[in-house]
């Protein structure tokens, strides 16, 4: 019997090491598992816990999608795709709905994942706690006892100081009812998206060695107050100067020249594939 | 052995992802299973059940009449040690199992603590059918509504698991193979309701 090594740029035990801990990502929603990482020989900040979890996953039948702040065409989303695709000989996209495993940092994708899908979040800090916490062994007590006063205690200082709810970014969620999570800096707009989702996601921090997951069709509540409800942001008036979308995240772009402020379509794929379609249809039309 | 451990094991991983996050979809483990030419006292899919999860960071329990043939050969396939029911990480429960074996040792093994929930037991069941039917219903995270199966073990182990499982997110978390190498999960955030009874 032969155990190759290496494989996917990763070996097979720290892949088993990964994937154990998956499975008790799975089994415990929104809890934070630890896992014993190796180095991986890639600068850290490129999403290393996003990667691990991918190289965990990823086989020779995958379609991969990469997506950093939105882009497919970032120089990190690039070169991890290059990565991937030299090490495991793996198909990539930039079509949400071709893929089968989507790594994304700081987004989830605007058209609706599916059940055939996994979501690989990249997770700078993990623990929601932190800002009030600094001990790991004292947030780890904090989530076993349920005890999340801190947390809202964070918001409910934010509303003192601002009026609103502040974190623009990884505003924590309660996830089946049992833990406070951090779902990655995604904008407040992709928190919904979690929520019975269809696709599993599951978050990687590479730095502090921790996987969790929300599994498809599972409770993720946005923390709020009852007088100070969660709110998405509003691009209520705005569309994407490009594709026309509205309902979408969009960037707020300046134009130094003319002083003008407009907005794109910040999901750069989903921009490019609408306008593929009103240019399509504008030639059926024509043609 | 032809079973290909980067591969095939990658393959069968990914079911088990599946079935693991959406509690009561079966899934096949046929195409790996059928790559398996070792004699060990267990199911084909039992072993590349732990040829994927097994090694020498974590523990196993054999729970067979064959018990010590099989642990050896998981150990030789794994390096993985044996441990006793109560430590060990992952507990196989083979086909030969006695009447009420699983509800027995379902008593025994860890939980993990409400601090560190994830150190707790992966129990793999040989069963002698997992079909989709009506017996039990399904829900719980994974599950958009419920979903319906047949699992053919005996015993009182849905009420063990039922106590087991009764402060979340302490627990044990099922995976069970079946002769023709179907498999289903039962994490521990699975309620099961049977014949009117929830359990
Ligand atoms: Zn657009």
């Amino acid at each position: 019997m032969q155990i190759h090594y290496n494989f996917a740029f990763f070996d097979e035990g720290s892949k088993r090491e990964i994937r154990r801990a998956t499975l008790k990502a799975i089994a415990i929603p929104g809890y934070q598992v630890p896992f014993a990482s190796r180095e991986m020989p890639i600068a850290r900040g490129w999403g290393t816990g996003g990667l691990q979890l991918t190289l965990s996953l990823i086989g020779k039948d995958d379609v991969l999608k990469v997506i950093d702040q939105g882009s497919d065409e970032s120089v990190n989303a690039v070169n991890i795709k290059k990565l991937v695709m030299k090490t495991a000989g793996i198909k990539t996209t930039e079509e949400t709905q071709e893929a089968t495993i989507i790594q994304s940092r700081h987004r989830i994708p605007e058209i609706p994942l599916t059940e055939g899908q996994i979501l690989v979040l990249q997770v700078p800090l993990p623990e929601p706690l932190r800002d009030y916490e600094p001990s790991e062994y004292n947030t780890k007590r904090l989530h076993a006892e349920k005890e999340y006063s801190g947390a809202w205690l964070m918001l409910f200082e934010q509303i003192m100081k601002y009026g609103h709810m502040a974190s623009d970014f990884d505003h924590p969620v309660m996830v089946e009812n049992r833990y406070v999570m951090a779902p990655s800096p995604i904008p407040r707009f992709d928190n919904p998206k979690m929520h019975y989702s269809k696709a599993l996601i599951l978050l990687g921090a590479g730095r502090e060695k921790k996987i969790y997951a929300v599994p498809p069709y599972t409770k993720v509540v946005s923390l709020a107050f009852d007088d100070y409800p969660f709110e998405v942001e509003s691009f209520e008036d705005k569309h994407c100067r490009l594709c026309g979308a509205t309902g979408v995240y969009l960037d707020e772009l300046f134009n130094e020249e003319t002083g003008e402020t407009y907005y794109q379509c910040n999901d750069t794929s989903y921009c490019l594939s609408r306008l593929n379609e009103q240019s399509e249809s504008r030639g059926v039309q024509h043609g | 052995m032809k079973l290909d451990f980067i591969h095939d094991i990658q393959r069968a991983y990914r079911k088990v992802v599946d079935s693991m996050s959406r509690p009561g979809l079966i899934t096949n483990l046929k195409d790996e299973a059928a790559k398996v030419d070792l004699e060990a006292g267990c199911f084909p899919s039992t072993l590349v059940l732990a040829a994927m999860l097994l090694d020498t960071e974590v523990t196993f329990k054999v729970v067979s009449e064959k018990e010590e043939e099989t642990t050896r050969w998981i150990n030789q396939l794994t390096y993985a040690k044996a441990d006793a029911a109560e430590r060990a990480d992952f507990v196989f429960v083979l086909y030969d199992k006695a009447e009420d074996e699983l509800g027995q040792i379902l008593r025994r093994v860890k939980t993990g603590s409400l601090i560190d929930p994830h150190d707790s037991a992966t129990i793999i069941v040989e069963a002698d059918a997992v079909t989709d039917g009506c017996d039990f219903k399904l829900t719980g995270s994974g599950i958009e509504e419920a979903n319906y199966v047949n699992v053919s073990v005996n015993g009182n182990w849905m009420e063990v698991r039922q106590q087991q499982n009764a402060e979340f997110p302490m627990g044990v978390d099922l995976i069970f193979v079946d002769k023709n190498h179907h498999l289903l999960c039962l994490p521990r955030t699975t309620q099961i309701l049977s014949e009117g009874r929830k359990l």
